[in-house]
């Protein structure tokens, strides 16, 4: 089993992401979309996903509705709520930062040991 | 987590149904999305439903998943847990009804221990608020030491100052005619509700403004009286009630539950001490003045910051000083002259009186905890070794150790939860049954109130959480560390020997044996001790006395025609069909006594020292010996004459003293016509002694002859009455009716109401109900230790056999006989049963001498009786018989084994 800490929390980041930038989508929506974006590089169960969705909601992060799917499917909504985004915003530029600084530490240094 | 997450998850655990469709509904149209959508990239159907499910995974990992979101976390392995415990429990019933039996006995034993103990000493007085920083002065001062307390700055945050319980006569008809009841009340400083903090449920108390002398009589009355005999008015402030025969004004109803500061002996009454003297005779001669009258209690509200013995310390140099100015006492008083007492709970008691009792009974409880954990984790751990193969199992197929302890904790905690409600409602019932018993509807003179309340709800939810945890939780770390290859190969016989002499199971066969040898042994001593006090030979024959009290001052009678009265009394009611003779006294013959009054005798050749001695007084009418059926031995009793003397310090009061007093005043000189001097306050007394009586009279409590001085019931007596009022004692062939006696009394004075009439073998069995309640109680309990340590013997010596079963077998297979097998398993049993039981008696011998050396009462019970052979011996003879029977019974059954079928047994 991979470490759920980092995984979870980044796949949180992940869905918040994709519903900023896609609008209401359901949960398979969801889960191809974050594929496509990470290039199929993220290896994903897509039904992690749902474990996700309600953690989200409960932290009321995100809002779900049941709509018709394209193919006029019953399925679940879920949208981004405003202290959803405000969520993002911070976590966006906290992983920046950590990535950032995580980067540097592991950069191969020029000068090696000195 | 936070609130709102929380709240979310709980939600979903109430919408868990709807949620988890709406889940299932969800997965289906995402693995038919997914579906499609590999469909339109022209893959077969089945082939694309097949891609769709891998790529979405386990379809239960996302439900659990999801679950793990939702609801409390860990709540749905704990219900599992619950949920199997309840099964295995139903497929055990006979184990389970054992183990809840035991743990409810234990529960109710210490719930009822520990509602004593809060109705003694915990919980706080009704009504009063912050009632832990009341405090009291053990002796009462007089009125002005009080005065000289209160006006000092910063010493308190609250003074007050009475004289109680004082008996009232009260008549709710205001009117002449009305029929008076006599109850008891507080004569209070206008200070004593505000430093109690009480606040009238109607009316006002008292105001130095408008209780000033001369303004007409005012009292309060207690929340009960107003409803239990003033039918709840709700405009009886201003009404009028006859107290002591005279009008005094209702100003006031107490709170709810209000009973005065020692509810103990409530106050249904409170009277100020500005009262008029006609209405309350305790504040006759200019009480409030005089300082030389000891009579006032005091309570002080500590101030925040102060401690008590700082506050004692204050009060005490105010004291001495005092006592110089008034020239009281001389100087050579040493040591402390003011002792402050918690006046906070039931009855006042110092802090290490308080923390004797809580001691002694923690110590009480602790035992019967323990003996009830170690007895349920024998009866667990002898299931448990059953159970090793299904734990272990558990284990090697992957449960964490935590998950199994967790398993077996739930168990217990389950078993330990049906138990404790079933004790709490066993000794609730039982506690509320004595109540009900002791009081209907009446104005109780004594109460304590022992009912539980949420405290000792909360001490047995607590006590039955930690009797679960302790039982269950040492097994189930025991039966975890097994390891998991021995466990699982070998049978039980063979498990490694070096378990064996250190075992747990061997300390809890000790422990057991020790702590019920230590609660035997202390309840036996316990309950002799009171026997002993129970058993007393009265000193005359009870069959033909019968007694009543009077108190006409009470009643509304001058004092002069009170005194009056009782001259002419005893020949009128000698004459009454039946009635041999009559005589008077201020109190009933046997009483709560000790010699706390010290006299002195002066020499005979003047010049030797005065010797002091303790003793006890007490004050008859003529003829009380012949009445009595006590006979003397030198002198003669008092006379007609002696009755209604003027109790003036100048005059010499014959006295009749007893043997023992004989003997510790006068050694073997002749006591007759000798004097005896006491010392009260200012005024000196002198007696001669003109009798000597055989009588010693003992006291209910202390057995043990108390010296006594006899008086003659002077006029000042007869004018003022006693706390019990008056005593009329007959002796009579026959049963005197009430309705003749009160006839007679009637044609005396309409006014005069007789009260507690009895016979003297009522009153004596009634004594001896409160020490025979005592006495059944501790019998009792010891009792239940008795039958505890018999089970959890049992349980565990057998168990402890079975387990050698198969090493038994192989023995007698290789030739060993059956003596020899019984040997050996007796050997075992009898090290640790002598162990305990020699563990167990010197702990009860110990515990007893430091309770004896710590209080006088406790002294007094366990000195008696830990010398007494019966118990010394009898106990521990008892308890090893019984344990060697358990220990018995296994080990011929194991002899009788056939080796062929131990050895092929699993």
């Amino acid at each position: 089993m991979p470490k759920l800490d980092l995984l979870q929390g980044t796949l949180d980041l992940l869905v918040l992401r994709t519903l900023v930038s896609m609008g209401p989508l359901h949960g398979y929506g969801i889960a191809r979309r974050i594929e496509q974006l990470s290039g199929d590089e993220v290896l994903l169960n897509q039904g992690t996903i749902y474990a996700a969705l309600v953690r989200l909601q409960n932290r009321g992060w995100i809002a779900a509705e049941w709509g018709a799917s394209d193919n006029n499917r019953r399925a679940k909504y879920y949208s981004i709520t405003r202290s959803g985004r405000k969520r993002l915003t911070e976590e966006t530029s906290y992983w920046q930062r950590l990535s950032a600084v995580i980067g540097r530490v592991l950069a191969p240094s020029e000068g090696g040991p000195k | 987590m936070n609130v709102g997450v929380l709240w979310a998850r709980l939600k979903g655990l109430a919408r868990r149904r709807e949620l988890d469709r709406e889940l299932q509904d969800e997965i289906a149209a995402h693995l038919e999305l997914a579906a499609a959508e590999n469909l339109g990239r022209g893959i077969g159907p089945e082939e694309a439903r097949r891609l769709a499910a891998v790529r979405f995974g386990s379809v239960a990992s996302a439900k659990e998943g999801v679950w793990d979101e939702r609801g409390l976390p860990g709540l749905a392995s704990c219900l599992q847990d619950a949920r199997y415990a309840v099964r295995g429990m139903r497929t055990n019933p006979g184990f389970t009804l054992v183990m809840v039996a035991t743990l409810a006995l234990g529960v109710g034993l210490c719930s009822v221990l520990f509602s004593v103990l809060n109705g003694f000493v915990l919980r706080p007085v009704p009504g009063v608020s912050d009632a832990g920083r009341l405090v009291t002065l053990q002796a009462p001062v007089p009125y002005p030491y009080f005065e000289r307390y209160r006006d000092e700055k910063g010493l308190s945050a609250g003074m007050a100052a009475f004289i109680g319980p004082v008996p009232f006569g009260v008549a709710v008809n205001a009117g002449a005619d009305g029929k008076t009841e006599r109850v008891f009340g507080h004569i209070v400083s206008p200070d004593y509700f505000s430093t109690l903090g009480v606040t009238p449920l109607l009316g006002r108390f008292f105001d130095p403004a408008l209780e000033s002398p001369g303004a007409g009589a005012t009292v309060v009355v207690s929340e009960r009286f107003w409803r239990m005999r003033l039918h709840a008015d709700p405009r009886v402030v201003g009404r009028a009630l006859r107290v002591n025969g005279r009008q005094a004004t209702i100003v006031g109803v107490g709170p709810k539950d209000f009973l005065g500061i020692f509810p103990s002996t409530p106050a249904e009454v409170f009277l100020p001490v500005t009262a008029d003297p006609a209405v309350a005779p305790e504040l006759a001669d200019d009480i409030l003045h005089r300082t030389t009258q000891p009579a006032f209690r005091v309570l002080v509200r500590l101030r925040p910051g102060m401690t008590m013995a700082a506050t004692e310390a204050r009060l005490d140099a105010h004291t001495r000083e005092l006592d110089q100015q008034t020239a009281k006492r001389g100087p050579e008083q040493k040591g402390r002259q003011v002792h402050l007492l918690l006046a906070g709970q039931a009855s006042p008691l110092s802090i290490p009186e308080r923390s004797l009792v809580v001691t002694f009974y923690t110590l009480l409880v602790g035992l019967i905890l323990s003996l009830t954990c170690s007895n349920l984790a024998g009866l667990v751990l002898a299931r448990g070794s059953a159970r090793f193969r299904e734990i272990a199992i558990r284990l090697s197929i992957g449960a964490s150790r935590f998950r199994v302890i967790r398993q077996l904790l739930t168990e217990s905690l389950i078993l330990a939860a049906l138990g404790g409600v079933a004790g709490f409602a066993a000794a609730y019932g039982l506690l509320d049954l004595l109540a009900r018993f002791r009081g209907d509807s009446a104005l109780l003179q004594s109460e304590i109130a022992f009912t539980p309340d949420l405290r000792v709800a909360l001490f047995a939810f607590l006590i039955s959480a930690l009797a679960g945890a302790g039982f269950g939780l040492l097994p189930a770390l025991a039966a975890t560390r097994a390891d998991l290859a021995s466990a699982l190969k070998a049978s039980m016989g063979t498990r490694p020997r070096r378990y064996r002499r250190f075992g747990l199971r061997n300390l809890f066969v000790v422990y057991q044996v020790a702590a019920a040898m230590m609660l035997i042994l202390i309840m036996g001593f316990w309950s002799s001790g009171l026997r002993n006090a129970a058993n007393l030979d009265p000193g005359f024959d009870p069959a033909p006395l019968q007694f009543f009290s009077l108190d006409p001052a009470r009643d509304g009678l001058a004092p002069n025609q009170s005194a009056a009265l009782f001259t002419g009394l005893a020949q009128r009611l000698a004459r009454l069909p039946g009635v041999e003779s009559v005589t008077l006294a201020d109190q009933p013959p046997l009483n709560l006594t000790v010699a706390n009054r010290s006299v002195s005798v002066p020499p005979v050749p003047s010049g030797s020292r005065e010797s002091v001695h303790a003793v006890a007084f007490m004050s008859i009418g003529p003829g009380y010996f012949a009445t009595l059926g006590a006979p003397l031995v030198r002198g003669a009793e008092f006379s007609e004459r002696d009755l209604g003397l003027d109790a003036a310090p100048s005059n010499i009061l014959p006295a009749v003293i007893n043997q023992t007093a004989a003997k510790d005043l006068f050694g073997g000189a002749d006591p007759l016509g000798r004097r005896i001097r006491q010392d009260a306050g200012d005024v000196q007394r002198t007696f001669q002694v003109t009798g000597v009586v055989r009588y010693d009279r003992q006291s209910l409590v202390v057995n043990r002859p108390v010296a006594t001085i006899f008086l003659p019931l002077t006029r000042y007596d007869l004018r003022r009455g006693s706390q019990s009022g008056t005593i009329v004692l007959l002796r009579a062939r026959t049963h005197l009716d009430g309705a003749t006696v009160r006839r007679e009394l009637a044609s005396i004075d309409p006014n005069l109401t007789m009260f507690n009439p009895q016979t003297m073998r009522e009153f004596l069995a009634a004594a001896n109900r409160v020490v025979q309640s005592g006495i059944g109680f501790t019998s009792g309990v010891g009792l239940f230790g008795l039958l505890l340590a018999c089970v959890g013997l049992a349980g565990v010596t057998a168990q402890a056999v079975e387990r050698r079963h198969k090493e038994i077998g192989i023995r007698m297979a290789l030739g060993a006989r059956p003596p020899q097998v019984m040997r050996l398993v007796m050997r075992e049993g009898s090290v640790m049963i002598s162990a305990g039981a020699a563990f167990g008696f010197a702990g009860a011998y110990g515990i007893s001498r430091v309770l004896a050396a710590a209080s006088a009462q406790m002294a007094e019970i366990f000195g008696w009786s830990s010398g007494n052979r019966a118990l010394t011996v009898g106990i521990p003879l008892l308890l090893v018989s019984l344990a060697a029977i358990a220990c018995y019974l296994p080990a011929r059954r194991s002899s009788s084994l056939d080796p062929l079928v131990a050895l092929r047994e699993e």
